[in-house]
């Protein structure tokens, strides 16, 4: 799908640091044992709770209760927005990408219940368990006013958030978007990750925590930084169907086009490489984990960073329950 | 806007509490049933209440019963729906695939695959670690990869989980993929099966009634919860015209919006609803007066009924008079990511048959829109126009309008 969209704000929160510290390392991965096995651990990168960037959203009332994924999204929101004033803040809308959403309290709520039985479940914990929760946190704490959406989807659900935000803008809902993607960690995915294969001994997958996310706006002439096409739509449910998907989510893509590498140490990997092999790499940075939207959210950040050196970058978008996308960037709108 | 990108509604299906097909369902409606019951899907021990109005599962014919138990409920509740509404549009296959190859989707749930996510954390809480396999079915995405697989579809998919607008906010969504030219054609729908967790939760926050549930009773005293599924064919006037498939209605207005008033509450004036009916009314070119019905969102909690009452004041203003208003979650529950989809099944069925669902239970009627509350299926007047609208949790507020073709 042909999009237009210039980005015109971009805000992280990765286990690496906030904003401009999000992408300088790798971060320092915690060994954490696995609910239903603790004598076994798995590596897992944790974003600092404690950072100052995070911690100064304590006092906002609707985060009193909130899971950390609020506060992921709403200190990348914050930094997506800066400079922006309270009228063009309510000319704005709201696209976030989860894939678990606010697992930290669902698993906390179902264990409650399990171990105190139904009358002891918590109706404070509850709301926060409901995808859309941390959507409407971020919209009322930073006061925008357009339409708020929660997707759910693999990495591929931030392809349907962008899609989303175009079409908001097409029909001139609002004046620009805050698109997100986020996810939060709980002990639990590790037991979940295992049932599902993916941390097969020898896999160097880690799990991880995040958001990240860009401001949009219609393209105008001179922006720069444009995003100008999102296709997902290529699902699968094996390895073999992963490489069909692969082979045709490229299809018609310029063989020249610089790929971004974002599959990383999942088990997709070995597909992009052969899928992408003929094509120049771009830089993928420092390893941050597997965080689903965020994940693909961060190297859409990446990307984007290298628009200086590269006039055209594509970002595979590596959904690794569903499907395969593409994203693909210009530095300027003619290129 | 261009009259060929007007998005037309050519098939629709439903899977509710009241029939395992729209038609069914409709009829049951009509006629005035509820389909309130013992909750027999989980234990309810230690909640206030114990009752919901349960979906009979449609069968899925040549599947073996691991095939079905990997489908999971949530699934089994959306693709009879999806396949009754690709058969209404004459895109379905005698071997119940989409004739169309690339299909876009536009869905929404609330909970997913939940059932399987309970099933994990119980396995888990056992330490039975061969039985956490279901974990993987758990997310959203994969009963939109167990429609693609069903109906032998690909392309692009969008699933929003707004809460209990979602199923607006897809069809919302559909409508606009249509509007800008980048589908031709969409399937659009949503689903939800009902779950312990999202059960409990509503409970725990003293939401489900223990009585009968009264929307826009002044004794209203919350809400019933429910399950289903329901989907349309949404394309263009002109592809729908090319292929001879003769539109239900038309989509012509979606007003979509966020109450930033509080995380579970409406805005005791409704005035977020009032702008999604504004903007759904004005993207339509439609007046308050030429609406003939809506379906009310109406969950009979004290807070919902009484924010939404009057947000119908203030729209309708003097019209208020003239238009008619139900909520149909007496008769089916609450089917929350499912709800926008199946009320939206509904207003386009009153639209087309003339015929409006009478509002159950109701005794002592919110007196601002006493008198615009359905008592009668014979509509006053013949009308054009009909209006689907839904509020959820996070403030999500949307309103979709349906006009005749």
């Amino acid at each position: 799908m042909k999009l237009d969209l210039a980005i015109v704000g971009q805000g992280a929160v990765t286990p690496a640091g906030v904003g401009a510290a999000a992408f300088a390392r790798e971060p320092r991965a915690e060994a954490v044992p696995f609910v239903g096995q603790p004598e076994k651990s798995w590596p897992a990168f944790r974003v600092d709770p404690q950072a100052p960037a995070l911690a100064r959203w304590r006092g906002e009332p609707r985060l009193r209760r909130a899971s950390p994924i609020s506060f992921f999204l709403v200190e990348a929101a914050e930094q997506c927005l800066a400079g922006l004033s309270a009228e063009e803040r309510r000319a704005t809308g709201l696209v976030v990408a989860f894939s678990t959403g606010s697992l930290v309290y669902s698993r906390r709520f179902y264990a409650a219940v399990a171990r105190e039985g139904r009358g002891a479940a918590s109706p404070a914990l509850f709301p926060e368990t409901v995808f859309n929760s941390p959507v409407s946190h971020v919209a009322a704490a930073l006061g925008l006013g357009g339409a708020a959406y929660a997707l759910v989807g693999d990495e591929t659900a931030w392809i349907a958030a962008l899609k989303t935000a175009w079409l908001w803008l097409r029909e001139k809902e609002v004046a620009r978007v805050v698109v997100l993607g986020a996810e939060e960690f709980d002990p639990i995915v590790l037991d979940v990750y295992r049932a599902a294969g993916w941390l097969r001994r020898g896999s160097r997958f880690v799990p991880s925590e995040g958001a990240g996310g860009v401001l949009v706006r219609a393209a105008e002439a001179d922006d720069a930084n444009i995003l100008t096409e999102g296709e997902d739509g290529f699902p699968y449910r094996s390895r073999r169907e992963a490489e069909d998907a692969a082979q045709r989510a490229l299809i018609g893509i310029e063989p020249a086009h610089v790929a971004l590498p974002s599959a990383r140490r999942n088990w997709l990997a070995p597909v992009e490489a052969a899928a992408t092999a003929s094509r120049p790499a771009a830089d993928p940075g420092p390893y941050l984990g597997e965080a689903f939207a965020a994940s693909a959210a961060w190297a859409t950040l990446r990307a984007l960073s290298q628009l200086d050196t590269h006039s055209k970058i594509l970002q595979p978008v590596w959904g690794l329950n569903h499907q395969i996308g593409t994203l693909q960037f210009a530095k300027r709108r003619s290129s | 806007m261009d009259s060929e990108r007007i998005p037309v509604i050519t098939g629709l299906g439903a899977v509710t509490p009241l029939g395992t097909d729209a038609v069914s369902s409709w009829a049951g409606l009509i006629a005035g049933r509820d389909a309130e019951g013992p909750l027999t899907l989980f234990s309810t021990e230690g909640c206030r209440a114990h009752r919901a109005a349960m979906a009979a599962l449609p069968p899925l014919p040549g599947r073996t019963a691991k095939e079905l138990s990997r489908l999971g409920r949530a699934s089994r509740l959306a693709i009879p729906a999806a396949r009754e509404a690709l058969a209404g549009a004459g895109l379905l296959d005698p071997a119940g695939r989409s004739r169309l190859p690339i299909l876009s989707l536009a869905l929404s749930t609330t909970g997913g695959g939940m059932g399987f996510g309970e099933e994990f954390l119980r396995a888990l809480g056992r330490r039975r670690a061969r039985l956490l396999g279901p974990a993987a079915r758990y997310q959203p995405q994969q009963q939109v990869l167990d429609l693609q697989r069903e109906l032998a579809v690909a392309g692009p998919s969008f699933l929003v989980a707004n809460a209990c607008a979602s199923g607006a906010n897809a069809l919302g969504h559909a409508a606009a993929l249509v509007r800008a030219g980048a589908a031709e054609c969409v399937l659009a729908g949503g689903f939800e099966a009902l779950s312990e967790l999202i059960f409990t939760g509503f409970d725990c926050l003293q939401a489900t009634t223990t009585e009968r549930c009264r929307p826009f009773d002044l004794n209203r005293s919350g809400l019933l919860l429910g399950e289903g599924a329901a989907f349309f064919v949404v394309e263009t006037e002109a592809h729908a015209r090319r292929r001879g498939a003769a539109p239900l209605c038309r989509l012509t207005g979606y007003g979509h919006t966020t109450d930033l008033y509080h995380l579970t509450q409406p805005e005791p004036e409704g005035s977020a609803l009032v702008e999604v009916m504004a903007r759904a009314a004005r993207q339509a070119g439609v007046s308050p007066a030429e609406i003939g019905y809506v379906n009310a969102h109406g969950t009979a909690t004290p807070v919902n009924d009484g924010a939404e009452a009057r947000a119908y004041v203030r729209f309708f203003g003097e019209a208020l008079g003239g238009a008619r208003i139900s909520s149909t979650k007496a008769a089916i529950g609450h089917t929350l990511g499912a709800a926008g989809a199946i009320e939206a099944c509904f207003t386009i069925q009153a639209l087309r048959a003339q015929r409006l669902p009478v509002q159950l239970n109701l005794r002592d009627p919110i007196p601002e829109i006493a008198a615009a509350l359905v008592r009668d299926p014979a509509p006053p007047r013949p009308f054009a126009h009909a209006l689907s609208v839904n509020l959820g949790f996070g403030g999500s507020n949307a309103a979709l309008l349906f006009s005749q073709p």
